[in-house]
């Protein structure tokens, strides 16, 4: 009986070759997006669960209560906190902190910028990480020795033995011998930690030996006993924070933050964006959204199944007339054609797995993750393939066999079978397809439009031919002085201006009201290089030595903050960063977006004080000879800092990096709404074809009596458009509520569009069109003789 | 063999009443061989359907070999189908998909007969029909004549005691239609009772007796003998 099932299944395949591959195809694209998901989510879940100690391994956080009741927790403690709740509490095992610092190393005679970890020496016993060469218990004992990756052991030593040998690293100008001790293993794709040089917290810790107990840098690790209690460690914690931080002192002295500390399992860290400053976070969003999408494409390709197998059934109620006559029972029809989906869906599932191994590639720069194929392989992931491997076959099956077992036979046997054309299931899954399909193809145009709109937003300077270049050099204020001048002296080069290097924020009091200000450190050429105008009074001046000290301009959201009417010139801060200043506004500055999109512009306050070092330079250089000028800020660089890699960064990429998710958004979105409306239209296209076959009769009829070709296939596609008129209607408001949802992302959104609910209008009439037409023409061209005869 | 009485059958639309059969009243002997004739739409196919237990009657009373089956359900029904009578068609009804082998197996694979007495039983009919040459092929790769001796072939697979065989020769050219005749008259002659379904005087002469309808009900019996 399975054999003549199956002959059937692949006969009636090879003689009905497009929906075959419509039902193959559209399924195997559906299952393939299902099984890169399962990968993401396996790997996602799977995160630094190949620790041994996973059960008694938690991160140390600390929730900061800050003066206006706001709470935040952190990943990351003091370089003291996990030493000391260890000294005191007896459950708590071991301790690991980590850090991690870019810094130039040299090797022989070549130097090269790389991210070095510091671990205290028990790292390779509390995590595993497997060593190649090296005893874990012994690798980072020696205050200078250092553990390398096998990867950067083959980059700077190539086929030699890297035991031994000696990397030096920078600090101060100096630098410092450390020994290669071990080798590790690349780090697995699926751990928070990743590392290629690791060295002994105890150097770190001897450069800085004094505790800190109030500053917040270190991710540290506890292993606790078996079993032990974690809320009353978390309290023995508080404890020995409350007694020995001395933060009753500091409270004295102004500091109104409250430290509350806690534990948190170390597996859960990883999909936990909460805890800010974990190590290699992840939003979980990522994984609901993209299985959604893979949901909607199986569900449309399920669809199309169903949809195929129903308008097909016509032509093969003779068969099922046949076989009910001669003896079948509707359960072994009902069986036949469950088989069939179940045969289909193998074929499918295989070729799913082809599809998801060539689009891998793609797909891990996607999600930025190195996935395999031979990932899935493991007991569960099999097991879940053979789930999904079922409810495909029910879903696409079981509706069908129902509805074909059903046949009366003498009605098929005598040609009375008709289709009611009403037929609801199919028409209603038909406009759940196309609304899903509209849904996301409204929900590519909203993140497009919203891309151009961040695009074009005037950021109130010039971004364009602008550059930024740090030199870690702290203390060296003529070296820095050189560096500007000499750049600024080299042709192409417009301006030079220093300004303090990364991102401050302070605190202020103005007219008794406190105020939160982004602060930055400039000198006078700040201000020009950037294009950014003033509104009122004037820049900082050479002309003007009380600049240094008691002047600063503000901009406009500072003065609208505070609420100062007329001209803010002449106004004073009282109060700047914890201290009483006195300082005099002498000019305000238009606002300009220093942040993303994101963020509202918030209070700006510019200094210039010449005591400070300002590291940070931003170069604005001419459109001509963009190389040349490069090369000769690279020459200066080199000249006056030889050991260090010269690295730059143009403010214009740095500003599209700002919306890099929304980019990668943005290409999963599009690629989820090509494949569901492609899906959704070979589905369209089976319909139709169908469509056409059952009204051959009354087509070749009409013809006969005079309707002309345009009538014809009017008369074919009105159905259909009406269909995906009415999928439209459903999707917009979806669309547009979720659109409107992703859109408080921002500060700054584009205006109301319903272009945009047009344009996916045209889209999706244009592509079902072109789809249905194809079919309808065919027909409606045929020579009546020829269908009225086929009758 | 089978015996009705004041069988009923209706056909209703959401306004029109159809009357298919109208009380009507027969009873057939085994080994006999009948012909059912009347113009089109008379209920001469909607009789067989009845007869066959593919469609069921209103009203009235039809015994099987002696069993009351106008109440049967649809599975008891497809289980006397499929132990006792054999269908032929006007328009032979072969499964396009399945070979002229594939075709005659299957009345024996829904009776869960073992493989190797199916091929036996399979190729003894194949070669008793003269179409054993032919058995790898597709039905629309046969002529018209050769297709009905296959579903000829399907319905005596299963040594059916009732034939019923709706106009077996309305779709053939004179003397393919006389060979099937043949075919049907030889088995008639072995015991297999036919209840035979057509337009065709010279058909009709081959059975034993003729029931004329009209209007869902019979007018007249010939008897032939």
């Amino acid at each position: 009986m399975i054999k003549n099932y199956l002959l059937l299944t692949f006969r009636n395949m090879s003689r009905n070759k497009v929906f075959a591959f419509i039902n193959i195809f559209g399924l195997s694209i559906g299952l393939a997006a299902c099984i890169l998901i399962f990968l993401y989510t396996k790997d996602e879940l799977s995160f630094d669960r190949f620790h041994q100690n996973t059960s008694r391994l938690y991160q140390l956080t600390c929730t900061v209560k800050s003066h206006d009741g706001k709470l935040e927790t952190y990943g990351i403690a003091g370089n003291i906190h996990a030493e000391a709740f260890k000294a005191e509490i007896p459950e708590i095992k071991e301790f690991v902190r980590l850090r991690d610092d870019d810094l130039v190393i040299k090797i022989g005679d070549q130097s090269y910028e790389e991210k070095l970890w510091w671990a205290d020496k028990n790292f390779f016993s509390v995590f595993s990480f497997p060593l190649i060469e090296g005893d874990k218990n012994s690798v980072l004992k020696d205050m200078k020795s250092m553990v390398i990756s096998e990867e950067y052991a083959k980059k700077y030593f190539g086929n030699e033995n890297a035991i031994g040998k000696i990397i030096e690293v920078e600090f101060d100008d100096q630098f410092v011998p450390f020994t290669v001790t071990g080798i590790a293993k690349k780090t697995p794709q699926n751990s928070s930690i990743k590392f290629d040089m690791i060295a002994s917290f105890d150097y770190l810790q001897s450069m800085n030996p004094k505790p800190a107990w109030f500053m917040l840098s270190y991710p540290s690790f506890l292993v606790l006993n078996e079993n032990a209690d974690v809320k009353a460690i978390a309290n023995s914690m508080q404890k020995v924070y409350n007694s020995k931080s001395g933060y009753q002192k500091m409270e004295k002295d102004g500091f109104d933050s409250k430290f509350i500390w806690g534990l948190q399992p170390f597996v859960d860290m990883h999909l936990n964006k909460d805890i800010k400053y974990s190590m290699s976070v992840s939003d979980p969003v990522y994984s609901y959204i993209l299985s959604c999408i893979a949901l909607f494409i199986l569900i449309i390709a399920c669809i199309n199944f169903v949809n195929l197998m129903v308008a097909q059934s016509l032509k093969r109620s003779k068969e099922i007339g046949v076989r009910k006559v001669i003896g079948g029972s509707r359960k072994q029809l009902f069986v036949q054609f469950i088989g069939e989906a179940f045969t289909m869906c193998f074929i499918a599932f295989g070729l799913a797995f082809l599809i998801a191994e060539l689009s891998l590639p793609y797909f891990n720069t996607l999600a930025e993750k190195e996935l395999s194929i031979g990932y899935l392989f493991d007991a569960k992931l099999i097991a879940g393939f053979v789930l999904l491997f079922l409810i495909t076959v029910l879903a696409s099956g079981f509706y069908p066999a129902l509805v074909l077992s059903g046949f009366d036979p003498v009605r098929t046997l005598y040609n009375r079978t008709t289709f009611s054309s009403k037929n609801y299931l199919v028409k209603g899954l038909v406009v759940l397809q196309f609304s899903l399909a509209t849904f996301l193809i409204i929900g590519t145009l909203f993140i497009y439009n919203q891309l151009n709109f961040l695009k074009k937003v005037d950021l109130g300077y010039d971004d364009k031919n602008l550059l930024q270049v740090s030199i870690s050099k702290g203390d060296n204020m003529a070296l820095l002085r050189q560096f500007q001048d000499k750049v600024a002296a080299l042709p192409g080069v417009e301006s030079v201006a220093p300004t303090m290097d990364g991102d401050w924020v302070t605190s202020g009091k103005v007219d008794g009201k406190n105020i939160e200000a982004k602060y930055d450190f400039i000198g006078e050429e700040f201000l020009p290089t950037m294009k950014v105008p003033l509104i009122e009074g004037r820049n900082f001046s050479k002309e003007f030595p009380g600049d240094t000290s008691t002047c600063v301009l503000v901009n406009q959201a500072f003065v609208k903050e505070v609420g100062w009417k007329g001209s803010a010139i002449g106004k004073t801060i009282k109060e700047l960063n914890g201290m009483e200043q006195n300082l005099k506004v002498v000019g305000v500055v238009r606002d300009y977006h220093f942040e993303s999109l994101h963020e509202k512009i918030i209070p700006q306050v510019f200094t210039c004080d010449k005591m400070v070092t300002l590291q940070r330079f931003l170069i604005s250089i001419g459109q001509k000879n963009k190389s040349k000028t490069l090369a000769g800020i690279e020459q200066v660089y080199t000249q006056l800092l030889p050991y260090h890699p010269f690295k730059y960064e143009f403010i214009d990429d740095v500003n599209k990096q700002y919306y890099k998710a929304e980019d990668k958004w943005k290409q999963i979105i599009s690629m989820a709404a090509i494949l569901t409306i492609f899906i959704s239209c070979i589905g369209l296209f089976g319909l139709s074809s169908l469509a056409v076959q059952k009204r051959v009769k009354e087509i070749g009829v009409r013809k006969v009596l005079g309707a002309s070709v345009m009538q014809i296939s009017n008369l074919l596609t009105r159905n259909f458009i009406s269909l995906i008129a009415i999928a439209f209607v459903i999707a917009v408001p979806a669309a547009w509520y979720a659109g409107n949802m992703w859109l408080q992302n921002y500060a700054y959104r584009m205006p109301f569009n319903a272009s945009i609910f047009l344009l996916a209008l045209v889209i999706i009439l244009v592509v079902s069109l072109a789809t249905i037409s194809f079919q309808s023409i065919k027909a409606a061209i045929t020579n009546p003789v020829k269908s009225l005869r086929s009758e | 063999m089978i015996k009705i009485t004041n069988l009923e059958k209706y056909y209703r639309t959401d306004e029109v009443e159809t009357v298919a059969l109208n009380k009507i009243s027969i009873e057939i002997k085994q080994g006999e061989f009948v012909a059912v004739m009347g113009p089109s739409g008379c209920g001469k196919s909607t009789l067989l359907n009845v007869l066959g237990l593919l469609d069921d009657a209103d009203n009235g009373s039809y015994l099987f070999n002696g069993t009351e089956v106008i109440k049967y359900n649809e599975r008891q029904r497809a289980q006397i189908r499929k132990q006792n009578i054999g269908f032929v068609f006007q328009s032979f009804n072969l499964i396009d998909e399945l070979s002229v082998y594939e075709n005659v197996e299957l009345p024996l694979i829904y009776l869960d007969v073992k493989p190797s007495e199916r091929k036996t039983r399979v190729e003894e009919v194949l070669d008793k029909m003269q179409i054993m040459h032919r058995k790898k092929h597709f039905p629309q790769q046969l002529s018209g004549g050769q297709q009905q001796r296959v579903a000829v072939a399907r319905a005596v697979v299963n040594n059916p005691k009732l034939i019923l065989a709706d106009e077996p020769t309305g779709n053939l050219d004179s003397s393919n239609g006389n060979e099937v005749m043949q075919l049907l008259t030889d088995l008639n002659e072995k015991g297999t009772t036919i209840i035979m379904v057509t337009h065709s005087e010279h058909d009709s002469k081959y059975s034993h007796r003729i029931i004329r309808m009209l209007d869902g009900a019979t007018v007249t019996e010939n008897i032939l003998m």
